[in-house]
Parts: C-alpha cells; structure tokens; sequence
C-alpha cells in the first residue's frame, strides 16, 4: 500500500515537471518578446547574449509607436476583428443548426463544400476576390476588408458549430417540445446555453484570425490610415533580411494586448459555458 | 427537395452575378489628361531605414512643393510579399503609380507587359549617369522597364583590432583577390577564432553574383527570358573557394555556411571572425550594433581571374502599362534619380546609388569615411548579371541551385556533381 501511494506521488511529481517543462517551452517565445522588447541594439546584436536587458528602456516602444503608427493601426485591427467575429457567429449558428440538424440532399454538399473551400491556397482566392471588391467600391476599406474575413472564416466557423449543435442529444430538444415549448423557445432556452462553449471557441478563431491576418489585408488596404496592425508590423523587416528586431518585439508585444485581453475576458465565458452545458445536459 | 432546388439556383445566381462583377471590372485605361489638370500618383516605397524613410519622404515633398499639378502621395510598403501583391494588383489594374521594388522581382512583371517603357521619358543626364551594365539589368530589347536607384555589392568587413592584434596588415589597394583574401584569412586563423565568418545560408545569389568576377555567367538568356546554361570553372570558382577556405584551411567557420548574414553579424562584433563578408547594407547594422570602440574597415572590392565584377539586382522605380499617368510618374522618377536625391537614398540604406553623379555626392558627404570608399568602388563595377532576365531562374534556383549549393557547402557531394545537378536541373525547368 505505501509502495503503491509512493508511485503515485512520484508519477504526480513526474507530472508536474513536465507540465512546467511545457509551460517553460510555451511560454519562452513570449519572455524571449518581452525582454527583447527593452533590449538595445548592441545588446540584441551582443556575442554573448543574456536573457534579461542590463537596463530596462523604453526606446524602442517609442521608436515603434512613432515608426509604425501602432495606435491607428491597433484600432482598424479592433474594428475589423470584431466585426468579423460578430457577423461569421451570426451567420455561421443558424447555418450550423440547420446543418446538424435537418436532413437534406443539400447537407452532404455543403459539408464536402465547406471542407474543400478550406484547401484552397491564398494566392488563388485573392486575384478573383480582388476583382468582385473593386466594382462594388470595397477595396481599400475596413468593410472590404471585413467581407473577406467573413468570407474566409465562415466555412471553419461553420463546421466548427455544427459540431457543437450534433453534440447536443435531440431529446433534450423533443423534451422541450414535449413540455409545450415552442421552437423559439427551445432554441433559447435549451440549444443557446448548451452552444455557449461553442459560440465563444468560435468567436475566438474569428478574432484571433482576422486579428493575425496579413496577406489580405497587405493587398486590399493601400491607405495607410486604413492599414492593420500586422501590416504596420511587417514595415520592420527590410530587404535582404534585415529585422529591426527591437521595434518588432516593441511592437509585437504592443499588438498581442489586446488580443490577450480579449482572450482573457472571453476564456471566463468558454468555462461557465462548459460547466453549464454539463449540469444541464 | 424543393426548397433545395431553390437553394442551388439561388447559389448560382450569386455566382453568376460574381463572375459577372469580377469580369466586368476590366482594367484600367489609359487616359491623357490636360497637362494643367492636377493629379494625384500614389508612390509605394519600400524603404527600411528610418535615415532612408526620412530622405525618401524629402524628396516628395521638394518635388510636390514644386509641381503643384502633379502630387505624389507615399504609401509605405513592405518587401514582405511584394511580389504576391503587385501581382495581384496588376491582375486588378490598381498597382501604385510609382513601384519601388528590386529589378530581378520585375523581370517577370515586364515580360507579362505590365510595365511601361520608361526610355521615351528619362532625361539625358540620368541615362548617361547610369552605367550601361546597370541599364542592363532594368531592360528588355531597347525597353526600360524600371530605372536603377540604389544597389548592394558583396564587400569584406575587416575587425582591425583582429587584424593589428595578429600582426597582420590590413589589406590596401583598388582590390582584394581571392587568393589574397584566402591568405589572409590563414594568416588569422587561431586559437579558436576563424579568419572568416560568412552567413551564406541563401547561397544561390552570391555566387550567381561574384562569379561575374571570373567571368563566370552561368546563363545565356535570349530576349524572351529563354535561357541555356554552361557551368564551368569560371560559374564554380567562389563555391570552390569557399569549400576550400571552410574544409582545406579551416580558416572560414564552415558553421556559418548553414547562416544567415545577420547570424553571423554577433560573432564578427564578438571577435569571433576577422572578416565579415555580406552585403553592403550590413555597414548600418555594424555601426548600429558595435560595442563602444569597435574599429571596423571595408576591404577593396573583392576580384577574380576577371577583374572585379559583380552582379547586381538594383532596386527600382517602375511605373505601370496601365497608369493613366506615365509621363507624370515618369517625370517624378527622372527627379528621384537626381544625383542628390539618389545619394541621400543611398546613405541612409548604406546602398550604392546607381548613377555615377550620385555616387561622386555621397563620396564627398561621407568623406570616404568608415568604409565608404571601399563599398562606393565596388559600386563601379557591378552591373547585370544575365541570370536576372532568365525566365525560369527562380524555380531552377529554389528546386536545385540552393540544395546543390547547400549541400556541396556541407561537404556531402563533390565539386563536378554540384556542376551535374546545376546543369541537369536547368534542363528538367527548361523542359
């Protein structure tokens, strides 16, 4: 008995140090940002490189907020990304309810639509979308940039719910039918707060992909007041492979925040959502 | 079923309607307009230093101060990806007015005729002030479809404290052989330290470059991008020194063979290497990034059997086939290319400006300080390198130069198979 509480207390340990392990390797490329973010140029370029700054400054926040107008850039990024994230779940949760749900000729089309639109390389969307935004005025706007977006996550989005929306028993839904709830109200009352993980990992890849992109964005948005954060970060890698590797980091860093703190305030939902699904399912 | 059925036909109809919008746009026209009419051209520059940002940004504002009818806005653009941007916007005939790009990425733009012919519109003091090798390399027949600002030369940079310490002399003169550079870098070589560091992770375009040196040309490119390939002693010369200083002499560090040029930048700031070999551009970095009393020097251009050529891919200006604006744009760009213009262009990039003028200004601004002498002599000899205007070049140099070159640098195939997978992987993309 005690041999056996002996093993188990070392395979816990064992545990612990290698989730710390992992933790360490996750998170090295962000302490790695960070303390490059306060280094100076001679430091970054040392022989002997040491991890943390010898001092602290801030020239290159400075330098990066005053080279790439973060500040602009930040807030077309924000606007973009949100809106995306709003209008794919709108689009994409009765989309996926219909598809898990109802059984039509047209599903499995869909299904392998949606599955193939994914294979498609960037390179081959963007000439033909470039084309059909520039008659209707959408080039070089947040709105044109936002449509492709739309456009490019939906699919993902979609299959992503419609996993969520078959995961929830069909019972519960007949239960609330039997009760006399009407269709409206079972959607409300039953399937919402059980999609609520769904919806919320959803919006995540919404955000978090449009907030990332560069490509699209690179080729539609010409005005520079329009330009989104990765495109502001990339004026920091030059020709021949120069990297202004002190105002990247500044200005990477800058950017992660407020996808950070989205992530922070929506992770909350993601979990309650999980425990409430659970207790009602 | 039924409600499918107008499902599918109401997908259709979107799709009609798309492809009808997408072919419908056409591209764009070209318009005269009354030279009076005032004009906006948009300038996508790709500068990179904040000197450089600064100079270009000078420059727009003389010129719009002085032509009020033809204002020129600068949108700042990123070398990173380009290529796959203009293409885009060529397909969408919304490319910027004025490109600013490097001429090996606009071979191809101009073989697909989407760019204009900028010969009718430059001035005779821009055209005389630029080499013909240079013209060269930014022309198809008698069409120039961009005009050379600045360009990057391969130069030695020499630690002189290293160089004082061994007891060595610093290299002097109009150029450094190969067989001088080979010696010198023996001469340097030890306890631990190499006589030369050398980021050639990317191998494939220094020495398509430097072979130019030995007469090396590689390609003989026809005036449709076609092309057929000689590799002989003259094309394998600088890998076979390099091979020889890495694994022969052990005087060149073979790891940094696997680098990147800004790789290998901390070991030559660390002492590590007495010679740095890179691009011209790598001085900025280098007075940038020096500990406190660093002394650095530029080493004479670096020649071979054939003198000191070299092969350059000059950065550009190019203005589309389809801007309603050519003579404008064309007129912005032959005012870019004055000889001040091009020099402060050229400092602030630590790039050698292409006219002959420009290079003469920048000469007397820096007063040949800290290497300037040395990488504007180079200068003076680079000029185009006909794999430049081979159609097929990039996929031959991705698929097998660089993994021949990679792996002959590694030691793992010989001399004459680098020179067999070279030749026989020309002919599989000719094919």
């Amino acid at each position: 008995m005690s041999t056996r509480r002996t093993t188990d207390r070392t395979l816990r340990a064992l545990q612990y140090v290698a989730l710390a392990l992992f933790v360490v390797f996750l998170g090295f490329p962000l302490l790695f940002l960070v303390t490059a973010a306060f280094k100076t140029q001679q430091e970054l370029q040392s022989p002997d490189p040491q991890l943390l700054p010898s001092q602290w400054n801030l020239d290159n926040f400075v330098g990066a907020i005053e080279r790439a107008g973060l500040g602009q850039a930040a807030l077309n990024s924000l606007v973009v990304a949100l809106a995306t994230t709003v209008i794919v779940v709108a689009v994409a949760l009765p989309a996926a309810y219909a598809l898990a749900r109802f059984q039509t000729r047209l599903r499995g089309l869909a299904t392998g639509w949606i599955l193939l639109s994914q294979v498609f390389p960037f390179i081959l969307i963007i000439i033909p979308l470039f084309l059909m935004l520039r008659p209707i005025g959408l080039n070089d706007t947040l709105a044109g940039l936002v449509v492709v977006y739309v456009v490019w996550s939906l699919p993902f989005a979609l299959w992503m719910l419609r996993g969520y929306v078959a995961a929830i028993p069909g019972e519960l839904e007949e239960a609330g039918a039997v009760d006399g709830a009407s269709r409206l109200r079972v959607l409300r009352s039953i399937i919402m707060p059980l999609l609520g993980p769904g919806l919320v990992a959803t919006s995540l890849f919404a955000f978090i992909g449009s907030w990332n992109e560069f490509f699209f964005a690179l080729v539609l948005i010409k005005d520079e007041a329009l330009q989104t954060l990765p495109q502001r970060l990339a004026l920091f890698v030059g020709s021949e492979g120069q990297v202004a590797l002190g105002q990247l980091a500044a200005g990477s860093l800058l950017a992660c925040i407020p996808s950070l703190v989205f992530f922070a305030i929506i992770q909350r939902r993601l979990t309650s959502g999980l425990l409430s699904g659970a207790v009602k399912g | 079923m039924h409600r499918s059925m107008k499902a599918v036909a109401g997908i259709g109809a979107c799709a009609a309607l798309l492809t009808g919008c997408a072919f419908g746009g056409g591209g764009g026209t070209q318009s005269s307009t009354d030279p009076d009419e005032e004009v906006t051209l948009t300038f996508q520059s790709l500068a990179f230093q904040d000197a450089t940002i600064q100079a270009t940004q000078d420059i727009v504002d003389a010129w719009n101060a002085d032509h009020p009818e033809t204002q020129v806005e600068v949108t700042q653009g990123s070398w990173d990806n380009v290529h796959d941007q203009l293409v885009t916007q060529f397909q969408g005939g919304e490319a910027p007015d004025i490109i600013h790009n490097e001429a090996s990425d606009m071979t191809g733009f101009a073989q697909d005729g989407f760019l204009a012919d900028l010969s009718p519109y430059l001035s005779d003091d821009v055209v005389d002030s630029v080499g013909a090798g240079i013209w060269d390399a930014v022309s198809i027949g008698d069409e120039v479809f961009a005009a050379p600002t600045v360009m990057q030369s391969y130069v030695v940079f020499a630690n002189t404290a290293a160089f004082e310490e061994a007891g060595v002399e610093v290299p002097s003169g109009d150029a450094l052989s190969w067989d001088d550079l080979r010696s010198t870098a023996q001469q340097l070589t030890a306890d631990g330290r190499f006589g030369v560091g050398w980021g050639l992770r990317q191998p494939t375009a220094p020495f398509m470059n430097l072979a130019l040196g030995f007469d090396g040309t590689f390609f003989d490119v026809a005036d449709d991008g076609s092309a057929t390939i000689d590799v002989g002693e003259g094309e394998l010369a600088v890998p076979e020194a390099v091979h020889a200083m890495a694994y022969e002499d052990a005087s060149l560090d073979p790891v940094t063979l696997t680098q990147s040029g800004g790789d290998v930048l901390p070991g030559f700031l660390g002492g590590q290497y007495a010679m740095y070999v890179g691009g011209s551009y790598l001085a900025q970095q280098i007075a940038d990034s020096a500990p406190d009393g660093f002394a650095w020097t530029v080493l004479p251009p670096l020649a071979g059997s054939d003198g000191s050529a070299q092969g350059t891919s000059p950065q550009t200006l190019s203005v589309p086939a389809e801007s309603e604006h050519v003579d404008r744009a064309a007129a912005f760009i032959d005012y870019f290319m004055q000889a001040d213009n091009l020099a402060a262009i050229g400092q602030g990039d630590c790039l050698i400006p292409a006219s002959e003028a420009a290079r003469a200004e920048l000469e007397a601004a820096t007063d040949g300080q800290t290497g300037w002498s040395e990488m504007l002599a180079s200068g003076a000899t680079l000029e185009a390198a006909p794999f430049q205007l081979a159609a097929d070049y990039p996929q031959w140099k991705d698929q097998y130069a660089t993994p021949a070159f990679q792996e002959y640098l590694a030691g793992t195939i010989s001399l004459d198979e680098l020179q067999q997978r070279l030749t026989d992987g020309w002919d599989q993309v000719g094919s």
